[in-house]
């Protein structure tokens, strides 16, 4: 029992929303006369006249886990699942509505880089005064300062006045105090979503390195799952204030990949009335199937991926024709496809179309399907239906930046050599 | 889960806050943030201004110089055998003491809760180190007080009292403090919760000092309504201050011993709310 760091036991934090007060003591008075004494509707806050009087937001519910000691933990999940408030409640600045939290050695955390910065004041004043909100002393301060100031790599402006630096800069000093912060627990959220590449990637090993070679106990958030697999040897898979799963990190990181990417590759309705549609066309079912070997393998840009979807057709003797549109992450319209026009009557139409492998760039990408009359009139425009992500995949090549164009197809390409000056 | 009851724990969070806030072995590992803070603050005072620390007697001897011409000369209240410089230098300067430190302490919450919602630290620190910081300013004018009264003494006719009064004062230094920063701690919570509270402090520290001893002596007022001047805990102690440096006061022992009841229970309620609400204040700033 002794090697367990954190113990946190049927955590669970409500938030009232509507019964903290608008802020002005004259608006809540008000509040106060209307509500109470004239028993009318909140004047204020009108979102939760539908069900209870105050509407509560259970931020986390029920988590329990324990952190041994010199484990790195990432945490997952959507936001609003609840991964900072756990964390503001680990280091003590909101209290749990139930619930216990024990723990054993000094923590620090770092929920925000730069707590404390004051924009007047130098480099200097400012690592020291950063330095005593996160829990150092002056001595720990002055035996790292120079650790500090060259892993920041601002020398020269320690005695400038913080608000003339660029924002760079800024945060490279704020990174650096906190780097070399010396607590036995660390609990960070999302810190290293800033700063230049170069930068982030000193902070990430800075990372490894502390976790690695003293031992440290780390609660760490993060929606980089490349961070949170390098990282952490544990991971907690948070969704909507409960715990969904947790364990070895790979195994989690690929759990909740894998419901993120699933959860828009299918949508069925059995009814026409409860379906998406209009007075001429009710969906029934819309898919994508990948054509992949392995189940649980993400999708890469080698699938083929077939898209299979149904209606209702609740027109007689139509000519109807279906579209299927692309679009990007970013809204772009990648193509759009017409299938061959059929004439149809009332009942089930079905449809399917294969975007072939090895065709499409890496991201995320949304379906809409377009219903056609006569090949002129459009009867409904399912927008955004699918959406799916597909991982990268380079084989061979050895660079890593991000791959341009908005498709990436495999075409017929040779290189050959036809005049040699060696002789 | 395995729960082993024998297990030390080095710290637990659970629901229930504690009334005392932190321990006071947690407030002496952040000794070194409270040093820093006052450091920040008094750096903060002064920077781009042109003369700099002086403000701190700057400030006062301005003050002075216009209640002397103002309430001395032209509307003509009598200070009795104090010399009028001496006289409201006094005042001016615990009257400072307790408007800095309350209207400094009282909007904590508020100013910064952008600090407080991101890393834990003793709340309580942030009100001490504002009155260490404004503890200090008071020190600078309040030896200014005693080389004007040096002087006073040596070179003019006024005899000064005996050295005896200097515990009594700083018993007032004390007392003012503690009241100030009670007030402060009380309002902290109010203004986080209601932000047009603040106004409310500005306008009623203002009101308060007609209603306290600075700008006349209490033994100027009719009897009819020295009653109202009595009920306000601080004029015993603005007496007190002057009684014991410049002997001159109207003051009784049960009056001082009413300002200091007032005070202990003010600081203990207020230290209480401070902790107990500060927590439930973090959901709502």
């Amino acid at each position: 029992m002794s090697d367990i760091a954190i113990q946190i036991e049927n955590l669970s934090k409500l938030y009232r929303l509507g019964t903290i007060g608008t802020g002005s003591l004259r608006q809540d008075l008000q509040r106060w006369w209307t509500t109470s004494v004239r028993k009318k509707a909140d004047p204020y806050f009108q979102l939760d006249s539908t069900t209870s009087p105050h509407q509560a937001l259970w931020a986390l519910q029920d988590v329990s886990f324990e952190v041994k000691q010199g484990e790195v933990w990432g945490l997952v999940g959507n936001n609003g699942a609840g991964k900072s408030t756990l964390l503001k409640i680990v280091s003590r600045i909101v209290r749990p509505t139930q619930g216990v939290v024990r723990g054993r050695g000094r923590i620090s955390s770092l929920l925000e880089v730069g707590t404390g910065f004051q924009p007047e004041l130098t480099g200097r004043e400012n690592v020291f005064l950063s330095g005593y909100i996160l829990g150092m002393s002056k001595p720990e301060i002055r035996a790292r300062f120079d650790e500090i100031v060259a892993f920041s790599g601002i020398e020269k402006f320690l005695d400038t006045p913080v608000k003339r630096y660029s924002s760079g800069m800024y945060v490279r000093l704020a990174f650096a105090v906190a780097a070399h912060l010396e607590p036995d627990i660390l609990i960070l959220d999302e810190v290293l979503a800033v700063g230049d590449a170069d930068f982030q990637k000193k902070c990430l090993g800075k990372m490894r390195e502390v976790s690695q070679n003293t031992g440290r106990t780390i609660l760490f958030v993060s929606h980089s799952m490349q961070a949170v697999t390098n990282l952490c040897s544990k991971a907690l898979w948070l969704q909507q204030g409960k715990v969904r799963a947790l364990g070895d990190v790979s195994q989690v990181v690929n759990q909740y990949l894998a419901d993120t990417q699933q959860s828009n590759l299918l949508q069925t309705w059995s009814t026409p009335e409860a379906a998406p549609g209009n007075d001429f066309i009710r969906f029934k079912r819309v898919q994508i199937v990948p054509q992949q070997v392995g189940d649980d393998e993400p999708l890469d840009i080698r699938v083929p991926l077939t898209v299979k979807f149904e209606f209702w057709n609740l027109l007689d003797e139509t000519l109807l024709s279906t579209n299927l549109v692309l679009f990007s992450n970013g809204g772009e319209c990648i193509f759009d496809v017409p299938s061959v026009a059929v004439v149809c009557q009332q009942g089930v139409v079905a449809g399917e179309c294969t975007i072939p492998g090895n065709f499409l760039n890496d991201g995320a990408y949304y379906v809409s399907l377009f219903i056609v009359k006569d090949t002129t009139t459009a009867l409904y425009d399912y927008e955004n239906c699918l959406s799916f992500e597909l991982e990268d995949y380079r084989g061979e090549i050895k660079w890593y930046g991000k791959w341009w164009g908005a498709v990436r197809p495999l075409l017929p390409f040779s290189l050959t050599q036809t005049e040699s000056v060696l002789s | 889960m395995t729960t082993n009851t024998d297990t030390k724990w080095d710290w637990e969070i659970k629901e229930q806050t504690n009334w005392l806030g932190a321990s006071p072995a947690e407030f002496w590992a952040y000794r070194h943030l409270l040093a820093g803070l006052v450091r920040r603050d008094f750096l903060l005072g002064y920077q781009q201004t042109v003369l700099g620390p002086l403000w701190v007697l700057l400030q006062p001897i301005m003050t002075l110089i216009t209640y002397v011409v103002v309430f001395g000369k032209v509307v003509g209240i009598s200070t009795g055998t104090v010399p009028p410089v001496l006289f409201y230098l006094a005042g001016i300067v615990l009257w400072n003491l307790f408007n800095d430190s309350f209207t400094g302490t009282s909007a904590t919450f508020s100013e910064n809760a952008h600090i407080f919602s991101k890393v834990y630290f003793p709340r309580v620190i942030t009100p001490v180190a504002r009155l260490a910081g404004y503890l200090i300013s008071f020190g600078i004018q309040f030896g200014f007080l005693v080389l004007i009264l040096a002087y006073y003494w040596l070179f003019t006719s006024w005899s000064a009292p005996s050295a005896f009064g200097i515990p009594l004062a700083l018993l007032v230094i004390l007392l003012i403090s503690t009241q100030s920063i009670g007030l402060g701690l009380l309002f902290s919570v109010l203004t986080g919760k209601y932000r047009d509270i603040r106004f409310f402090v500005g306008l009623g520290t203002r009101l308060l000092m007609f209603l306290t001893p600075v700008i006349y002596p209490v033994e100027h007022v009719s009897l009819k309504w020295r009653w109202l001047l009595e009920l306000n805990p601080l004029t015993p102690l603005f007496e007190l201050f002057r009684w014991s440096l410049l002997g001159q006061g109207t003051v009784t022992v049960g009056q001082v011993l009413y300002s200091i009841a007032f005070t202990l229970g003010l600081f203990v309620v207020a230290l209480l709310t401070f902790n107990k609400q500060g927590d439930k204040l973090m959901d709502v700033v």
